[in-house]
C-alpha cells in the first residue's frame, strides 16, 4: 500500500525535505535530544549492555520456536475469554477489526499510537465503514487532525511546530490559544477525554504479549493505552506475530531497555499489562477482547534475508542516529515506517520493489546496529536488499548495465589493462581540472550531485608494471 | 477467513526451511516462583531502607512527590493536606479492604467529598455512575502492590475493591505503600510477575496490572514536556513507616 506522495520519485522527495529549513532544524534538535538522552540513560546502566545482548538472544530465541510460543499465547488469552484472530495481509487485518466494530454495533474508536494500524491503513477503513478513529497520542492526534503521517516512530509529530499546532486546533477544533505546549496539551486532554468516556471501541497494538500468559503489553507515557484498554466496551489490539516473548522474565529485560532506547526514561511513564476482558468484581475494563495476529510480509521473513529485522521493538533509536533520517526526517521515505529499520520494514511488507531507491538512502555506517537496542544488524541487510534489487532487475537498467560492464571487465584482466588508456580518450571532453563534473546522457544521474575522478594519467597497474621492469 | 491451524502452517513451513541465525534460548524462568518470591523478600526486608532510599530518588526524578509518615493513622491527614493546598474537594478511593486502611471516615470529617468503590461486583448501571464518579474526582487514592527502587515504579493490579480508573482519571493520583512492597530491580518485578501469573493466582484478580512511572508525560510538541495529557498530572507517594497492617512492626 503506498502514500500518494510515492508519486514523486524518493530522490525529488529527499531534495524537498532538505530544502525545508524548519524541518532540518527541527529534525537537528530532535534526534540531538533523543541521543543524548539515550546515550545518558544507559551511561547510568552498567548492566545495560548485557542486558541487549540478553534481548538478542531472547528474540531469536523466540522465532526459533515462534508457533509453540504463538500456540501458548493463543491458549491462554482464548482461556481468559479473549478471541484470537489470524490476518495473513493487512486487508484481511482490516476486514477483521471492521467485522468487530460492525458486531459491536460501534460508532467511535478510540486508538492508542500502533504503527501495526498505521501499516495497514486502518483509519481510512473504519471511516469509510462509518466508525470514527480518534488518534489520542498527542503526535498522532495532531498528525490526524491535519491529514498528515507520522514522520517519527515515537515522535509522530515532530516535524510541526507550536504555532502550526496552535492553528491547526482552531481550525479543526474552533479552540484558540496562544502556541504555548501546556495549553495547546490541555486542550487535547480535554477533547480527547470526552472521547475516551464515549468511546465503543479501543483499538491498540502491542509492544509485547507474553506466551506463558497470554498477556498484552502496552508501553505509553501519556496514558492513552490505559485509557484504551480500560473504559471501552470492546478492546481490539493488532500485533505483528513477532512481537510474542515466552514470559514475564523475558519482558523484565525489554523494559529495562526499550524506555532508555526510545526516549532515555528509565521506565516509560506507564507499561500496561493486560490479560483479556473485564473480570468480575471489576468496575472497568472491555467486555470482549480481541486478539489480532498479523504477517504482512513478516512469515515469509522467517526464512529470508530480513529475518533479523523481525527482533526490532520500534523504539526509534537508529532513526535518531541516522545521517540521512537526520537530514530529510519520515516523510521523505513514503511510508509507514521510515529510517534504516523502515527500509528493511519496508521490503518486507511492500516487497523489495519498494525501496529500489531507498535501499540506497543509507550511508552504511553501521551507527543504527550500534544504537539498536537489540543490535540488528541493518547495514548488512541493506547491503543484501541492494544485491537482491539488481538480481532481480529492479535497478534501473543503465544502472544493470555499467555496473554487469564493470564486473565483467574486472574479470579479464587483458582487458582491463587495455580500458585505462580507452577511457583516458573517452575523458577527454569531459574532464575539467582532474575531475569530470558532468556525465553526459543517462549517466548524468551520477554526476549530479558528485564529480567523477579521472583516469590517472598512469594507473598504480602501469606503474607497477614500470617499476618491475627496471628492476 | 484465515484459521489458527492454516496460519500456524504457514508459520511452520518458514521455521522448517531456515536454521537459527544463532543458537540462543529464551530467559530461564523460576520453576517455583511463588517459593522464590518468598525468599526474595525475606532478603530484602533485610535491606529495604536501601531500597526506600533509591526508590524515593528515582521517584522524585521522574516527577513524583514523595511523603513520609510514621503510622497509618497519619495518612488521612497527608491527602487531607493534598487536597487542601491544591483546593481539590472531590476524592474517590479504593475500597478499604484493597486500601488495607478506611479514609471516608477521617477525610469527610475535614470537607471533602469522598467516594468509597464498592469491593465486589455491582451492576451495568452502577458501573456506569461509578465512572462518573470517577471522571469527577479531583484526587484518587491507591494502594500499591509493588514498588520498584531502580525505576521509581508503583504497580498497582487491579480487581474488586481497586478500579483501574482511581489512578487514571483523576488529576491527582496519591498512592499509600508500606515496605513491604519493595524490590529492587526490574529483574525482581519480573520474578513477582511470574508469581502473580502462577497456576490459577491470575483468576483471582482483575485482568490490568499498572507499572506507574511518574505522572502522565508528553513532548509531543517541539519536544516540551508536559504533565498531564490524559493521566494524572501528579502523583504522591506515601509511605507508611510502621506498615499498613496492623501498624505494629517490629
Amino acid at each position: 500500500m503506498s502514500d500518494p506522495d510515492l508519486a514523486t520519485p524518493f530522490r525529488e522527495r529527499a531534495s524537498r525535505a532538505l530544502g525545508d529549513a524548519f524541518l532540518k532544524e527541527a529534525l537537528t534538535i530532535a534526534t540531538t535530544k533523543f541521543i543524548t538522552l539515550r546515550q545518558e540513560a544507559f551511561g547510568d546502566y552498567p548492566e545495560g549492555e548485557e542486558l541487549r545482548d540478553r534481548a538478542r538472544a531472547i528474540k531469536e530465541a523466540t522465532l526459533q520456536h515462534l508457533d509453540q510460543h504463538l500456540e501458548r499465547l493463543i491458549d491462554n488469552v482464548e482461556r481468559r475469554g479473549g478471541h484470537v484472530h489470524y490476518a495473513n495481509t493487512a486487508e484481511d487485518a482490516r476486514r477483521i477489526v471492521l467485522d468487530i466494530a460492525r458486531r459491536s454495533g460501534a460508532r467511535l474508536a478510540v486508538k492508542s499510537k500502533s504503527m501495526a494500524t498505521e501499516e495497514i491503513h486502518l483509519n481510512e477503513a473504519l471511516e469509510a465503514a462509518g466508525v470514527t478513529p480518534i488518534e489520542t497520542d498527542l503526535g498522532e492526534y495532531i498528525i490526524q487532525l491535519a491529514h498528515e503521517r507520522p514522520s517519527h516512530i515515537i515522535a509522530p509529530a515532530i516535524h510541526k511546530t507550536k504555532g502550526q499546532v496552535a492553528e491547526l486546533f482552531a481550525r479543526e477544533l474552533k479552540r484558540e490559544t496562544r502556541p504555548d505546549p501546556e495549553m495547546l496539551t490541555r486542550i487535547a486532554r480535554e477533547e480527547l477525554r470526552e472521547k475516551f468516556l464515549q468511546a465503543d471501541l479501543g483499538i491498540t497494538g502491542a509492544n509485547f504479549a507474553v506466551a506463558e500468559t497470554g498477556t498484552v503489553v502496552l508501553v505509553t507515557n501519556e496514558g492513552n493505552g490505559r485509557m484504551a484498554t480500560s473504559l471501552p466496551r470492546v478492546h481490539v489490539a493488532v500485533m505483528g506475530v513477532e512481537k510474542v516473548v515466552p514470559s514475564m522474565t523475558d519482558l523484565a529485560v525489554f523494559l529495562a531497555i526499550l524506555a532508555k532506547s526510545a526516549t532515555g526514561q528509565k521506565l516509560s511513564v506507564y507499561t500496561s499489562l493486560v490479560d483479556g476482558p473485564r473480570r468480575s468484581g471489576e468496575l472497568e475494563g472491555p467486555e470482549e477482547f480481541h486478539l489480532v495476529l498479523l504477517d504482512n510480509g513478516r512469515i515469509k521473513q522467517i526464512a529470508g534475508t530480513l529475518r533479523e529485522a523481525l527482533y526490532c521493538l520500534r523504539c526509534g533509536a537508529c532513526l535518531n542516529v541516522c545521517p540521512v533520517y537526520r537530514q530529510i526526517g519520515g516523510h521523505a521515505y513514503g511510508y509507514t515506517y521510515p529510517g534504516p529499520i523502515g527500509i528493511l520494514l519496508t521490503a518486507m511488507l511492500e516487497g523489495p520493489e519498494s525501496v529500489k531507491d531507498l535501499a540506497h538512502a543509507s550511508s552504511l555506517c553501521g551507527a543504527c546496529a550500534d544504537a539498536c537496542p537489540v543490535r540488528i544488524d541493518i547495514p548488512r541487510m541493506l547491503i543484501e536488499l541492494r544485491k537482491e534489487v539488481v538480481e532481480r532487475r529492479i535497478a534501473p537498467w543503465p544502472e544493470r548495465v555499467v555496473f554487469g560492464a564493470f564486473g565483467w571487465l574486472l574479470r579479464h584482466p587483458a582487458l582491463y589493462r587495455l580500458s585505462a588508456p580507452i577511457a583516458r580518450l573517452l575523458q577527454r571532453p569531459f574532464a575539467r581540472g582532474g575531475r569530470i563534473p558532468r556525465l553526459p546522457l543517462f549517466f548524468s544521474d551520477w554526476t549530479r550531485t558528485r564529480d567523477l575522478p579521472v583516469v590517472a594519467a598512469r594507473t598504480f597497474q602501469e606503474r607497477w608494471a614500470e617499476r618491475e621492469r627496471r628492476r | 477467513m484465515t484459521s489458527r491451524a492454516e496460519f500456524l502452517g504457514r508459520i511452520r513451513a518458514e521455521m522448517a526451511r531456515t536454521p537459527g541465525l544463532f543458537p540462543a534460548t529464551p530467559s530461564v524462568r523460576p520453576a517455583r516462583p511463588r517459593e522464590r518470591l518468598d525468599v526474595l523478600r525475606r532478603e530484602l526486608s533485610e535491606r529495604w531502607a536501601e531500597s526506600l532510599a533509591r526508590f524515593v530518588g528515582e521517584f522524585e526524578r521522574v516527577g513524583g512527590v514523595f511523603h513520609r509518615v510514621a503510622r497509618v493513622a497519619e495518612v488521612s491527614d497527608v491527602i487531607a493536606a493534598i487536597a487542601a493546598e491544591r483546593e481539590m474537594r472531590k476524592v474517590v478511593s479504593w475500597h478499604p479492604d484493597a486500601l488495607r486502611l478506611d479514609l471516608a471516615g477521617p477525610l469527610s470529617g475535614r470537607g471533602l467529598e469522598i467516594s468509597t468503590m464498592p469491593g465486589g461486583e455491582v451492576t451495568a448501571a452502577e458501573r456506569e455512575r461509578l465512572r462518573g464518579v470517577a471522571a469527577a474526582a479531583e484526587l484518587g487514592v491507591t494502594g500499591v502492590d509493588l514498588a520498584v527502587a531502580e525505576t521509581g515504579t508503583l504497580v498497582v493490579v487491579s480487581g474488586a475493591g481497586r478500579p483501574r480508573s482511581t489512578s487514571l482519571l483523576p488529576a491527582c493520583h496519591a498512592a499509600v505503600f508500606d515496605r513491604d512492597v519493595l524490590v529492587e530491580s526490574l529483574a525482581q518485578a519480573g520474578l513477582v510477575l511470574e508469581a502473580w501469573h502462577e497456576g490459577s493466582a491470575a483468576d483471582a484478580r482483575g485482568a490490568a496490572i499498572n507499572f506507574i512511572t511518574g505522572p502522565s508525560r508528553t513532548a509531543d510538541i517541539e519536544l516540551t514536556l508536559t504533565r498531564g495529557v490524559h493521566g494524572p498530572k501528579e502523583v504522591h507517594a506515601v509511605f507508611v513507616e510502621d506498615g499498613l497492617v496492623g501498624g505494629a512492626r517490629g
